[in-house]
């Protein structure tokens, strides 16, 4: 009787796996799309590229492992071109959703164009996978599809710089703050961050100058006379990359100096910004220290010096700058990988679960992943730093703050 | 059977009719949304460029200021949506009066003021010193409202109207009277046309539509930025659509969007890398061999088109 048992019970086991080796898909499909052309092409390429490196290297080995299924599943990357146009956009999430029914939902770069995703995401009951649209509109409790993967929230991104600015800035001599920033949704809304930081600081920082400006301006001669006349300690400029090189050219026509200048692009972009403006002309200026100078111990996928190796074999004709972006492809990919080995089914909401499961837990290259409850990105955040010239003219970052990574100290005022 | 009646019975109707049963036959509906609201601005840009000849490259200035005033209506008075696009018309009607001076230039240089004056409007909507109003350049997000379906039956019956105005004025005198300003003024005006008045209402008109179309297109998305509705592409394709297809008709800007397109998502989902290729030589052929429109094939051979 026992063995005829055993025996029903080994059919049953070697029916049930065979039951859910069928239902296993043949692949795993990831729908996203990316910009070749336009405005926000510069940002888009080096995350979708990063994409279809993982995408490759994945599928020589086989596959992702994919716990619902329990084995290892090919990708089929669904991929369109936006173009970097809201309205093709959004006619190009709904076909992936709608027609190829992909298995999961990846935005395109920036919040512009991820905007269109956040709606149709919602409407499908799709997870969205956010990739670095950062807008603050997009997280909201009743919302659950959507988390943000690689860049931190607009709202406490800044932090560093506020902080650093009034707990450092005193003892430095720093009194006076000016901001200028371009009105967009993520320069502007890290400029409403860093005044409020500076605000509720109470440190004795005054803002002395608050201007902003449309994120097309090419020419800031005039406006950098008028920061000048407020006398500022301290230069926040907030702005794209095509800002920042205008913005950074015209300090050294005009033969300004600012004891302190923080612009973002030099350090998420440096590549470009070294290129555009010259070792020259980043010497001294305060940015973000980017993943990629501060070799963040990882507990998943390659490090950060591997990853660069990956890049350069791939991509070896260096027409998309390696730089923040590259690297917040590359996350995105690894919160996908990691997603589906946990994931015990392919639903939308225990993807969800999933995903808000590694909060904390995932340590890549870009630092730790961590979310708040409605999604946002409160890891992965960038210390301030600041680029200085080594002995062979060469850019190098040096962190200021936090202190806890600070690599060295900063120079102020700028000699 | 008179032709306003026919062109309404032949050619408006079963377009309204195709759009209405496509959602249940095809799934990507905000596919089908964005061909309903490009044929709304296409036929709006015929209105004023078609009959009166002022092309309108700022025309998203009041698709634009369309969806703002949706959303204002939204966040600050808590309307319901359809009241909201009303108010979305007439916002696109204020802006039209406020850019009536433009009227006054003529050729590139109404074009160059209109597209600078609807970048106008997108940097005074963004400007961070109207947060409180318009939520300035970080993007409105109107969850309360969101109903697809609602937004694309909205959408018809503007696209009903709008094709109801360009049959009028392809069937009455008053259209008539329009084509004679566009190709003489002077002439038009000694023939006993008020040529003020004429363009006025067809400006007006013109603005009316894309305001509607703004409101329902910020009904549908819900979610965006000063960016995604004053986006200069809303302008260049509405433009490119009625063009290729030819303008001063009811047709053309139909055949227009429709064929164009439909080209470009078929391009889009199907080989992506060489869009720029294809597009791009479509609208050279059409430039250099048919700049009248593909109308102008059946007009040639003296066809009428209606």
């Amino acid at each position: 009787m026992l063995k005829r048992v055993i025996a029903a019970f080994a059919v049953g086991l070697a029916l049930a796996s065979q039951a859910l080796a069928a239902d296993a898909p043949s692949e795993i499909k990831i729908g996203t799309l990316y910009a070749s052309s336009g405005r926000y092409a510069s940002i888009s390429m080096p995350v979708h590229s990063a994409i279809k490196l993982w995408v490759e290297q994945k599928n020589a080995e086989g596959g992702v492992y994919v716990k619902a299924f329990d084995k290892k599943i090919p990708i089929k990357l669904v991929a369109y071109d936006d173009q970097s146009n809201t309205a093709t956009a959004a006619t190009l999430y709904n076909q992936l959703v709608t027609q190829d029914k992909v298995d999961l939902l990846v935005a395109d770069s920036g919040s512009v164009l991820t905007a269109p995703a956040v709606t149709i995401a919602r409407d499908h009951k799709m997870f969205l996978f956010d990739q670095t649209g950062t807008g603050a509109s997009f997280f909201s409790k009743d919302n659950p599809y959507i988390a943000l993967m690689a860049d931190p929230v607009s709202t406490i991104w800044p932090k560093p710089i506020a902080d650093f600015l009034t707990k450092d800035g005193p003892a430095l001599g720093i009194k006076k703050v000016a901001i200028l920033y371009s009105t967009n949704e993520f320069t502007g809304t890290q400029a409403t961050a860093v005044r409020k930081f500076i605000k509720e600081a109470n440190a004795p920082i005054e803002i002395v100058y608050d201007q902003g400006v449309p994120t097309e301006t090419t020419n800031y001669t005039v406006i950098l006379n008028n920061i000048r006349a407020a006398q500022p300690d301290a230069v926040i400029h907030l702005g794209y990359a095509p800002n920042d090189i205008a913005f950074l050219r015209n300090v050294q026509d005009v033969g300004i100096k600012f004891n302190m200048l923080f612009c973002i692009y030099p350090g998420l972009e440096t590549e470009l910004l070294e290129k555009n403006v010259g070792a020259k002309g980043l010497q001294h200026v305060f940015t973000y220290v980017p993943p990629s100078e501060m070799d963040y111990p990882v507990n998943f996928g390659m490090k950060m010096a591997d990853y660069r190796k990956a890049w350069d074999k791939k991509y070896p004709d260096g027409k998309i700058e390696f730089g923040f972006n590259a690297v917040a492809g590359y996350t995105t990919a690894l919160v996908i990988e990691k997603t589906l080995s946990v994931a015990t089914s392919l639903d939308q909401m225990e993807l969800r679960r999933a995903v808000f499961s590694l909060s904390g837990n995932l340590k890549t290259l870009d630092g730790t992943f961590a979310l708040d409850e409605m999604g946002g990105q409160v890891g992965e955040l960038t210390p301030l730093g600041q680029l200085q010239l080594n002995d062979h003219g060469h850019i190098k970052f040096v962190a200021v703050y936090p202190h806890d990574v600070a690599t060295g100290k900063p120079v102020y005022p700028k000699p | 059977m008179p032709s306003l009646a026919r062109h309404t019975l032949f050619i408006a109707v079963p377009l309204l009719a195709l759009f209405a049963i496509l959602p249940g036959v095809y799934n990507n509906h905000l596919l089908l949304f964005n061909f309903v609201i490009f044929l709304i601005l296409a036929q709006g840009v015929n209105i004023i460029y078609g009959f009166t000849g002022y092309l309108p490259f700022g025309y998203v200035g009041f698709f634009g200021a369309g969806a703002y005033g949706f959303a204002i209506m939204v966040m600050h008075f808590q309307s319901p949506a359809p009241l909201a696009v009303v108010v979305a018309g007439l916002v696109g009607v204020a802006l039209g009066l406020l850019l009536a001076p433009l009227l006054r230039l003529t050729g590139a240089y109404f074009a160059i003021a209109n597209l600078a004056a609807a970048l106008a409007v997108l940097h005074f909507v963004a400007n961070p010193a109207l947060e409180s109003i318009t939520k300035g350049p970080y993007g409105v997000a109107l969850n309360g409202t969101f109903n697809p379906t609602m937004a694309y039956n909205g959408a018809l019956i503007i696209l009903a109207l709008t094709l109801g105005i360009v049959v009028f004025l392809r069937n009455s005198s008053f259209g008539l009277a329009l084509q004679a300003v566009r190709e003489d003024a002077f002439s038009a005006s000694m023939a006993g046309v008020n040529v003020l008045k004429m363009r006025m209402i067809a400006w007006l008109a013109s603005a009316l539509v894309a305001g509607f179309a703004g409101g329902v297109f910020a009904w549908y998305v819900s979610v965006f930025y000063p960016d995604n509705v004053f986006s200069a592409d809303f302008s260049i394709f509405a433009i490119v659509f009625a063009l290729f297809g030819g303008v001063a008709t009811i047709t053309g800007p139909i055949v227009g969007v429709v064929i164009l397109y439909g080209i470009y998502n078929l391009i889009g989902f199907t080989t992506p890398q060489y869009f720029q290729l294809i597009y791009g030589l479509l609208i050279i052929g059409l430039v250099l061999f048919l700049p009248a429109g593909l109308v102008s094939l059946a007009t040639r051979r003296g066809w009428y088109v209606p």
